[in-house]
Formats: structure tokens, C-alpha cells, sequence
């Protein structure tokens, strides 16, 4: 597969960026409150596959630091995603689920179904995360057909249509938060976004919308890639355009809603990480994809080992921690890049 | 023809939306043909060919593709037919060109197979045609607009379509390789039976490298003829608003076009009739001044091939016509007579004078004398091979008042002045 030579190695990236997430993923599990070494984090994995675990450290690894990294891994793995297929199919290098609304649109679909059904135990049933797709899919398809004439669509129009929807979407939220009080506090903690409420159970709900809306992408890339030249052009080309593009917003949709259903809202991931693998890797969407899945997982668990360990015991919402080390690693990127 | 047709439109519309830009229209493109559109800005040449891959919309009539109505072809089944090279070529992002160029080998991939042996040969083929494998390794955001235009006809030709579109395929090329992407699509309808239908702005490369051309205007569409039945002086100055010499390129053989003047810049005044005497070429600069300047001119015995008589043609000047290389014989001299009778003033160009056509003198220097207004050019010295008789026309005339100039801009304000009084 030839490349650029301004960019990097698939191999070396590929071979750095599974590294960086089992090392992500072991120090999540390792470090807290208590700290487990990594040795005995893998023992404790090992029991828990053989069924033999018992000790306290066991349940601490496989009940509670374990489902939560995975969380955070598949959340990350979700916002980047999508985000990376929102810059793909727009065009447009601010896209991403927070500032089309999908993100606002997904929790508003969400809150909706967390207020309706009168609480957290309802997530078992999948009542949330559908609605937060439905919301977020909405969300979407409201979004282009506001930023679009005649068939056309105004970059610009759609972050602002998205921008504009998102703060309406977000005030409705407020306002049924504030109507719902006796179950105020836990929405809000919700909303500023975080992994605390992580489990099995949640794992088990999201991971098939996260498979679900990952796989068609993956397998997508090349005709990704065709769209990197244009609709029109990508019709030339033998792009059914229309429809892929539906497919495309439906999976990033997908993707979106399971990250935001279990961890509320968490911005720059979606924004930052596929450019940042675009800046290493080039817009090549057989390599930026997958390396955006990756990256994201690897930055959420980051995210939220610091989250949960830099003022310990208390702990802070992830997204501001996002938001810290993003924006001025963003930045620096930015600069870099204008540099060169 | 033959061959098989591979491209039909039939009393199509075509325009966006609720808006019609083309209607009516019948055109055909077959096998081994290149078909120009030629036609003013915005008479809806780049709608015709958007309309095919459905950028524009088919309003009415139909458009078939190998014979197989467009609206029953997938995008895929499509992109295996048809390659198009749009007018505006961007690359806002990087890639490898040769990555670029492979993208055309999509409608032929499957679903999720990776480019194989084949697929690289069509691609390495398809840029050297095009002369772009030295940019194999280039990324795309740091190509020049010529080179992303001929790695976009790299990317059709990987494709390996039985036809070619091309909107203005050479507008960002310089003169080399402008004729060398127009050798090559002429190369592959020729050897490859490729049909190509290509818009056209410049004439010359319309004419030069069409084999039928068809002319969109006036929101419709022309039969396609060959280019010397399509390109007259006649059309260009309808569609265009233009007066052109159109003659054939005597080098290449094909039809030249060559503008003298645009109807929208003659002078929108009336300084009535004057009446032209000029040959081989020495008539010309007089009568485009005087046509911009508004005058109704005519012009006197011309023979058929001379400068003077081709541009007479363009600007739809009234004359006389005399055979190539022929004497003026007692009709034409009757008809430059009748043309002088009618004139309100005669200028006589710096033309030599022969046996041949020094009646056209006689009858200027007759008008002098009775009172018509003349403007003689130059002096007469140097150019009389008549043993005289022009030189003593030409003091007659001056005895009757006509008046000197030293060049055409002193022979146009003499004019204007016996105009005003």
C-alpha cells in the first residue's frame, strides 16, 4: 500500500497504537484509590476466566476498574468514530457529533426515555440508548436538511444549523432536568459525562450499537476515501452517494448514541482524534478510521484515569478533562501543522 | 455510421430543479467519434453533460447509455460506462497521485477487494498516457491545477470507460499539453473505439479535434455536423455576437476561427454609406475601423480568396465578387458602380493598382468628380502597374477635390468630417 512519505508508517502506527491501548487499559485497571500492580491485575484476569477469582483486589480489578475502562475504551472508540465519519462525509474538519447536535440531540433522546421510565435501572432495558439514537439520528437528519438548498449543502450553514440545534436541544434538556427533581442529581452527573455508573450490564448494551455502527465504516473505507473527492466526483466514480451517505450518518449516529446513553456528554474527543490521526497518518480512511477507533479508546481511558485520580478521592467529570488537555494540545497541533 | 451508439440523447430537457437550461435536445455520440459542444457561457453545455451522471437533471425526452435508458443503470453500472472529467478539478487533501488516479478503479473492485495486478497495470497505464507517472509519489494538495486536470483524465481512463466526458478538459493546460491530452482522447476514440463528448471554449481545438460538433445555444442544441459546416461565420456571429474570419487553418488543415470584432462594440450610430476600394489586405483595417465606427460599408470588386474579400465576408460587408486571380469583368464593374451611386463617401486604400482592378479606381475618381466626398490613402507612387493610367486617376481625382491622408486614422477623420457636413 503506497502513502505519502510526509506520513507515517501503517505498521508503526498500527503496532504503537495497540500497544498505547493495552498500556492505557492496564494502568486504568492498576491505578486508583488502590493501586493494584500489573501483574496482579493480570492474575486477577486470569482467575476471573478461569472462574477461580475470589480475593478483594479480584473483584476490585474485574467488577469495578475493568468494566470501566472498557467503557471509557468503547466510548472513546465511539465518539471518534463517528467524528472521523462526520469530517468524512461533510467535508467540513469541525464536524463532529458535539457540534452538528447529534451529541445534544442523543442526550435529549436519552434523558427523554431516563425521565419517562423513572430512573437508571430502566438502562437495562435498552429503553435509553434507543432513544438517545433516535434522538441523535434526528438530530442528524434535521441538522442537514436545515444547512441544505436544493440538495446542496452549505458548510457553513450545517455547523451553525448543528450549533443552533444544539443549544435548543440542550435547553430543553435543562428544563426537563429541572422538572424531574427527584432524580436531579443523578442527570446531572450524567450530563457532565463520566464512567463512574459503569458495569457489565451497560457493556453489554452499548457494545453491539458500538459493533453495529463500527462495522459498516470499517468496511467502507474505500468508498470513504471516494468522498474525499467530492459527491460529485464520488458519483463519477460509482458511489450510489445518497445512500451511502445515509448509511454512514446512521452508523456515526449509532456510534454516537452509545457513547452518549452511558457516559452523557463528552466533547473534543470526536473533534481532536481523528485529527490528530490525520495529522500522523493522512486522510487515507483505510488507516485514519481504525486509527481513530484506537486513539479514542486510548485518550477516553487516559482520560479517565486522570479524571478519577488527580484530586483523589474526589472525582471530576471526564469531559473537563478532555476539554484541558485537548484544546491545548489541539492547538499545538494546529500550529504545528501551519508551521511546516 | 456504423458504429454503435453509445451515448443518446433524445428531445431531452435538461436544467435543475424546476429550471429548464437545455430543452429539446438530440445528440449522439458513437463509437470511435469525439463530439464538441461549443456555445456561449452559460447555454447550458456543462448542464447537457452533468445531466448524464445526474449533477443536472433529465426534465424530459431520454438519454441512453449503450443503448440502455441512464435511468436504469446503477451509479456503479454507470461509472463502468462512463468517465468524466469535470471542469474544476480540486484536491484539498493529501494522497498519493497514483492513490488518486486508482480511485477510477472503484466501479470495478468488489465490494471488499484491494486492487490486484490488473488494476495496477490499467493504473500505470493510464498515467503515462497522460504523462503524469512522474507524479506517482507527489501528494495531490501540492499539484498545479494542470496537473490535478490530466490526473483527473487519469483517474476517468482508469476506469476504462466506452465514453469519455469532458467538461473543458484543457482549461488549466499550457499550450503543450493541451494538445497532447486532445492528441491522446483523439488516440483512444480512434484506436480503443471510445466515444468522447468534450465542451469545448476555444473554437480552433473544437474544430481541430472534433469529428462532428454540435452547438449549444439559445437554449437548445444543434445537430452535430463536421466542424466546417458547424463553425461559419455565419453561426459564430448568431451564437456569439462575433464577426469572424472563419477560414481553414492552412497548416493544420482544419477549421480556424479568427475574431475581427464583436457586435456589441460597433459605434451605435448611423454615419451612413461608405463605399471601400482595397484588395489584397490593404481594404482590411479600413473596413473593420469603419464598421466599428458605425458606418454602413461596401466595398468595391474583390477577388474570391483575397484578404480583403475573406474579411469582407466576416463582417457581412456588401461587394463585388470577382473570381480567384480574375480581372473585374463588365458585370462587377456595373455592381461596383451601383455600390458607389449608393455611397455617401468613397475611400480608396493604399491598394496597387493593375490592369485588373484599376476600373475600381475609374469609378471612384468618376464620383469625385461629380461631387461625392473621397479620401484617398497613401500616395500613389510605387504602386501603379497600369503604365500610368492609375497615376492619371489618381491626379484627377486630387483635381476634383479629393482629399489625401497619410493612414487610416486620418482617412477615418476625413470621412468623418464630409459625413457631418
Amino acid at each position: 500500500m503506497s502513502r505519502t512519505r510526509r506520513h507515517g508508517s501503517s505498521v508503526v502506527a498500527f503496532t504503537a497504537l495497540s500497544l498505547g491501548l493495552v498500556g492505557a487499559m492496564v494502568a486504568g485497571v492498576a491505578l486508583g484509590a488502590v493501586s493494584v500492580a500489573p501483574g496482579e491485575v493480570l492474575g486477577a484476569l486470569l482467575r476471573a476466566v478461569t472462574g477461580t477469582a475470589g480475593g478483594l483486589s479480584d473483584t476490585l480489578v474485574v467488577g469495578v476498574r475493568l468494566p470501566r475502562v472498557v467503557m471509557a475504551a468503547l466510548v472513546g472508540a465511539a465518539l471518534a468514530g463517528a467524528g472521523a465519519l462526520y469530517q468524512a462525509l461533510f467535508r467540513n474538519p469541525l464536524a463532529d457529533p458535539y457540534i452538528l447536535g447529534v451529541s445534544s440531540g442523543a442526550g435529549l433522546g436519552a434523558m427523554i426515555a431516563f425521565v419517562a421510565t423513572a430512573g437508571a435501572t430502566v438502562l437495562r432495558f435498552g429503553a435509553v440508548p434507543l432513544a438517545a439514537f433516535a434522538g441523535a439520528m434526528l438530530t442528524m437528519l434535521l441538522v442537514v436538511r436545515l444547512a441544505s438548498t436544493r440538495g446542496r449543502l452549505d458548510p457553513t450553514s450545517l455547523l451553525l444549523a448543528g450549533v443552533a440545534l444544539s443549544y435548543t436541544l440542550a435547553a430543553v434538556t435543562s428544563f426537563l432536568m429541572v422538572v424531574s427533581r427527584e432524580q436531579m442529581s443523578a442527570i446531572v452527573y450524567w450530563m457532565m459525562g463520566g464512567f463512574s455508573q459503569a458495569s457489565w450490564p451497560y457493556i453489554g448494551m452499548i457494545a453491539p450499537m458500538f459493533v453495529l455502527g463500527a462495522i459498516l465504516p470499517l468496511l467502507s473505507t474505500r468508498e470513504l476515501n471516494l468522498m474525499l473527492l467530492g459527491d460529485e466526483r464520488a458519483g463519477h466514480l460509482g458511489l450510489s452517494v445518497e445512500r451511502f451517505k445515509l448509511l454512514m450518518l446512521a452508523s456515526a449516529s449509532l456510534m454516537t448514541a452509545a457513547a452518549v446513553a452511558v457516559a452523557g456528554l463528552i466533547g473534543f474527543v470526536g473533534l481532536m482524534v481523528p485529527h490528530m490521526a490525520r495529522i500522523v497518518l493522512g486522510p487515507d480512511h483505510r488507516r485514519l478510521l481504525p486509527a481513530s477507533l484506537i486513539a479514542g479508546a486510548i485518550v477516553l481511558v487516559l482520560a479517565d484515569l486522570v479524571a478519577r485520580t488527580i484530586i483523589a478521592p474526589i472525582e471530576i467529570p471526564v469531559g473537563i478533562v478532555t476539554a484541558v488537555l485537548g484544546g491545548p494540545f489541539f492547538i499545538w497541533l494546529l500550529v504545528r501543522g501551519e508551521r511546516r | 455510421m456504423t458504429a454503435e451508439k453509445l451515448f443518446a440523447y433524445s428531445s431531452a430537457s435538461v436544467g435543475y430543479g424546476a429550471t429548464t437550461i437545455v430543452s429539446d435536445a438530440s445528440l449522439a455520440v458513437h463509437a470511435g467519434e469525439v463530439v464538441g459542444l461549443v456555445g456561449p457561457n452559460g447555454a447550458g453545455k456543462s448542464t447537457l453533460l452533468r445531466a448524464v451522471t445526474g449533477d443536472a437533471d433529465l426534465l424530459g425526452g431520454t438519454l441512453s447509455l449503450a443503448g440502455v435508458d441512464s435511468g436504469a443503470l446503477s451509479a456503479l453500472q454507470r461509472a463502468r460506462l462512463v468517465g468524466v472529467v469535470p471542469q474544476q478539478v480540486t484536491a484539498a487533501f493529501s494522497v498519493e497521485a497514483r492513490e488518486f488516479v486508482t480511485m477510477g478503479r472503484h466501479p470495478h473492485l468488489a465490494r471488499f477487494a484491494v486492487p490486484g495486478e490488473r488494476d495496477r497495470e490499467v493504473v500505470e497505464r493510464a498515467m503515462r498516457l497522460t504523462d503524469t507517472l512522474h507524479l506517482a509519489e507527489k501528494p495531490t494538495d501540492e499539484l498545479s491545477g494542470g496537473d490535478l486536470q490530466r490526473l483527473a483524465l487519469a483517474q476517468a481512463l482508469a476506469q476504462e470507460p466506452r465514453l469519455l466526458l469532458l467538461d473543458e478538459p484543457t482549461s488549466h493546460l499550457d499550450l503543450n499539453h493541451r494538445l497532447q491530452v486532445l492528441d491522446l482522447v483523439r488516440e483512444l476514440a480512434r484506436d480503443e473505439g471510445i466515444g468522447v463528448l468534450a465542451v469545448f471554449h476555444d473554437l480552433d481545438l473544437a474544430a481541430r479535434y472534433s469529428d462532428r460538433i454540435a452547438v449549444v445555444a439559445s437554449g437548445t442544441v444543434t445537430p452535430a455536423e463536421v466542424p466546417a459546416r458547424a463553425i461559419t461565420t455565419a453561426t459564430v456571429r448568431e451564437v456569439f455576437g462575433v464577426r469572424a474570419v472563419v477560414g481553414v487553418d492552412p497548416v493544420t488543415g482544419t477549421v480556424s476561427v479568427t475574431p475581427v470584432l464583436r457586435d456589441g462594440a460597433v459605434a451605435p450610430v448611423a454615419r451612413g454609406r461608405v463605399l471601400v476600394i482595397g484588395g489584397s489586405g490593404c481594404g482590411s483595417q479600413l473596413m473593420r475601423r469603419l464598421v466599428l465606427a458605425g458606418w454602413d460599408v461596401t466595398a468595391g470588386a474583390l477577388n474570391a480568396g483575397d484578404a480583403d474579400q475573406v474579411l469582407a465576408e466576416a463582417l457581412g460587408v456588401d461587394y463585388a465578387h470577382i473570381p480567384p486571380f480574375a480581372p473585374m469583368d463588365p458585370e462587377s464593374v456595373r455592381r461596383v458602380a451601383a455600390l458607389a451611386v449608393s455611397a455617401d463617401a468613397i475611400v480608396v486604400s493604399d491598394v496597387p493598382f493593375g490592369h485588373g482592378n484599376v476600373e475600381n479606381l475609374r469609378i471612384a475618381v468618376e464620383h469625385a468628380e461629380s461631387g461625392t466626398p473621397v479620401v484617398l490613402l497613401g500616395e500613389i507612387e510605387g504602386r501603379d502597374y497600369t503604365e500610368g493610367a492609375a497615376a492619371d486617376l489618381w491626379a484627377r481625382a486630387r483635381a476634383a477635390g479629393a482629399e489625401g491622408a497619410a493612414d487610416v486614422d486620418a482617412a477615418q477623420l476625413l470621412l468623418e468630417a464630409a459625413n457631418s457636413r
